[in-house]
């Protein structure tokens, strides 16, 4: 037996390295710590609470259960099957739908416009950060009585109206289907500009001045600079904000329940109040983990969908 | 790579939010199986969880009421909204850091809950003998009893098919409450003129439509709504289509006030009616309490009234909306009746609250000069003698008139009804108020719906 013997620590590609850097690859892979210690914590979570709990949802929605009963009836994928077929279901990924559109956009081109503004010499340009901002600091919980007496139809909207003589517009804006979604809408609006325009904000202070400048020497207008050389230059920014929407847009739970607890007759009703309700009012337990498991995947295939998409616009756009 | 990174912090908000649901779905799958601690029987501490009495101050007087016979036991009351009902009581209870007694009803809640409370049927002897039934109203026991299990002991009764009338607003107008649906319009229009709110109701949950739908199915066809509930009717019954005709009519003639199925009957309906805005509401005898100084004082404090003036109200009828001759009659349940956990570390004491409350002279006069509910014990009747109201001389008849009439209801209220059943009646009026479905579509989707539920149909 003559054979050589291979260092324990190199590569096991039955060739010996013979030079010098071999050793000093070695060497590092000697320092470095042992890795498994340290991602432990973060790997049980993840694995031990997060993926078994998605997995033991898996198994709930092939029951029919209420939570509590000792015997779980098993359904196969009968929940799934009933879901597809149920109008509520297909109601709530519609105002999702509806919902990630409007708010995205409309807090896309807030936040852009407040932090173009911002950035230029605006007295007391501090306040108005706090200004918009506040909104996102403040509980829902503590909002929504607040929303609910302002769009009551006595509440504070409605009085403004008719104060500047507008009373013909006045009405009861949660207590009815075609104006309960767009009041959810603008209470995320107003929530979460806030968010948009500081990210907007401090991506605006990345951007190379002298290219502004350069653009400016060109002849560019305000309007000019501004759609063709810092929107362009916010793309990364947009798009995780289009992320975060949507994947909020799946959440949305909590204004929808405490202004208009998804009503009335289901036009505020969203994923998130409909497991809600299903899950907990009224015991189907089975059949909210089988939402909850849809819910999931839309998220995945949302995010998948929006991550590609921008991809390919981030290769065309070079 | 970026993609995955993406995709992972992507996910992490949705596992977090599917952990939560399984978190408070893993409490309740937790929740069975009894405790043997007792603890003492005239001692300790007695968390009571309850949707009503509605005001802390009603729950007061009887725990200060309790307390001059059982001074070392301290109750804790804590008022739980009724639409925060069942999500904050079902982990409660199964989490064994709930409360020791909570408030019952017959129907839903029972299904629900039967399993977290104790049989209370050894209590009732024990307190009231081997014939205990006999001495309290039947309404209190078949409602409460679920797998032969008598799961609380009935406090008292609470009955619907009535309304509640500001009588100030009423004279101050020269109104007369409305008896037929014509009456009410006409009601409505004058209160209209005078800009002042005609009647409030919180179209939004459930139960109160329930009510306004059955006061109506009994001007329709009395009986009929009952009919439907046990399945001797269908709910698409051409009465009850009729009923839901006439329920739309309430929202396009300009009866039901405007967002009406944006509106909560607590607090929104309660607050408005309280605060003087509307002259009418949906309410049962649950708001007879109101017609006492003390009761409304508190109430119109907790609608955030400051220094308001007490003004009385006066029950009536609900009007013949179908204009076929019938009277409304009321229908009624107990409620509430008062359970024991099965996870209470101070049952023995916990009972001897509830004994008190259901079962004794003082805890069922208590009850009834509250005049929040009927007494559960028949040998007990409200003292007019000592019951303040706010105007004796307008008052004092019709609601003793009211204490005689429910006293010999029959007709159950929500005992029949399942939870999914119930939310599909919500479905079905909140669909026909908002012009999304007409009567004859929302009766036949009742109709599946309370098949696919479960109920069988003749």
């Amino acid at each position: 037996m003559t054979e050589t013997s291979i260092p324990q620590h190199a590569p096991r590609t039955g060739r010996i390295d013979t030079v010098g850097g071999g050793d000093r690859a070695g060497r590092r892979h000697q320092r470095r710590p042992p890795g498994l210690p340290w991602i432990l914590p973060a790997l049980i979570l993840s694995v031990g609470l997060i993926y078994y709990s998605i997995g033991y949802t898996g198994y709930i929605s092939t029951l029919d259960w209420d939570g509590i009963s000792p015997g779980p009836r098993s359904v196969g994928t009968g929940n799934y099957t009933r879901i597809f077929q149920d109008p509520v279901f297909w109601d709530a990924v519609w105002h999702t739908a509806v919902f990630f559109a409007v708010t995205f956009v409309v807090q896309t081109l807030l936040g852009l416009i407040f932090a173009v503004l911002l950035h230029t010499k605006v007295k007391l340009a501090t306040v108005y950060k706090v200004i918009i901002f506040i909104p996102v600091v403040l509980a829902p919980a503590i909002m929504a009585p607040v929303f609910r007496h302002m769009f009551a139809p006595d509440g504070e909207l409605n009085s403004l109206l008719h104060a500047v003589g507008l009373g013909s517009l006045a009405q009861p804006w949660i207590g009815q289907t075609s104006t309960a979604l767009p009041v959810i809408m603008f209470i995320t609006v107003w929530e979460w500009t806030g968010v948009t325009f500081v990210l907007y904000y401090a991506a605006m202070t990345q951007t190379d001045p002298s290219v502004i400048e350069a653009a400016k020497i060109d002849g560019a207008g305000n309007l000019r600079t501004l759609v063709s050389i810092i929107w362009p230059d916010m793309r990364g920014t947009t798009l995780a904000l289009a992320i975060l929407g949507a994947i909020g847009a799946l959440k949305t739970f909590d204004v929808p329940y405490l202004v208009t607890i998804g009503g009335p007759n289901y036009a505020t009703e969203f994923l998130g109040t409909y497991i809600y309700r299903m899950t907990i009012p009224l015991d189907h337990v089975g059949y909210g983990a089988a939402l909850s498991v849809i819910l999931l995947v839309l998220a995945l295939i949302m995010a998948l969908v929006l991550q590609l998409g921008g991809g390919r616009e981030g290769k065309a756009g070079r | 790579m970026r993609a995955r990174l993406l995709l992972r912090s992507a996910l992490r908000p949705l596992t977090i939010l599917v952990s939560a649901t399984l978190a408070v779905t893993g409490l309740v799958a937790c929740g069975s199986g009894g405790s043997s601690s007792s603890g003492s029987a005239t001692s300790g501490t007695v968390n009571w969880w309850g949707w009503t009495p509605t005001d802390t101050a009603t729950a007061e007087n009887y725990i200060a009421a309790f307390n001059k016979q059982y001074p070392n036991i301290k109750v804790n009351y804590k008022l739980v909204n009724i639409s925060d009902w069942v999500a904050a009581l079902r982990p409660a209870l199964a989490s064994g850091r709930g409360p020791d007694v909570f408030d019952m009803q017959p129907g839903a809640y029972v299904t629900q809950f039967k399993s977290f409370a104790e049989d209370l049927t050894p209590a009732a002897e024990q307190a009231l003998g081997s014939d205990w039934k006999s001495k309290v109203a039947p309404i209190g026991i078949s409602g409460l009893t679920a797998d032969g299990k008598l799961t609380a002991l009935s406090v008292g009764s609470v009955f619907g098919g009535m309304l509640w009338i500001n009588a100030d607003i009423f004279k101050k107008y020269s109104l007369s409450p409305p008896t037929t649906l014509a009456e009410w319009q006409h009601v409505c229009q004058v209160l209209k003129q005078n800009n002042t709110g005609c009647f409030v109701q919180g179209a939004a949950q459930e139960g109160f439509d329930q009510d306004t739908l059955q006061s109506i199915a009994n001007s329709v066809q009395p009986g009929l709504w009952t009919k439907a509930s046990t399945g001797d009717a269908k709910w698409n019954d051409p009465g009850l289509v009729k009923t839901f005709e006439i329920w739309k009519e309430l929202f396009t003639s300009g009866i039901m006030q405007p967002g009406a199925v944006g509106y909560q009957q607590y607090p929104d309906a309660n607050n408005d009616f309280l605060t003087g805005k509307y002259g009418m509401i949906m309410m049962g005898t649950w708001y007879t309490e109101y017609a006492t100084t003390k009761a409304m004082t508190a109430a119109l404090s907790a609608a955030g009234v400051s220094g308001a003036k007490p003004f009385p109200i006066l029950p009536i009828a609900f009007p013949d909306v179908a204009g076929a001759g019938n009277t409304s009659e009321m229908y009624g349940d107990a409620d509430f009746g008062l359970a024991v956990a099965t996870k209470s570390k101070s049952k023995a004491a916990a009972e001897t609250f509830v004994k008190w409350m259901a079962t004794t002279s003082g805890g069922q006069q208590a009850i009834a000069n509250q005049l929040n509910d009927l007494p559960a014990l028949k040998s007990v009747e409200p003292d007019f003698g000592v019951i303040q109201l706010v105007d004796p001389a307008t008052q004092t008849k019709p609601v003793q008139d009211l204490v005689v009439k429910a006293g010999n209801v029959t007709e159950p209220r929500e005992s029949l009804l399942s939870a999914d059943v119930q939310n599909s009646i919500l479905a079905a009026a909140t669909s026909v108020a908002t012009g999304k479905a007409t009567p004859q579509q929302a009766a036949d989707t009742l109709q599946k719906a309370a098949e696919a539920a479960g109920e069988t149909f003749k």
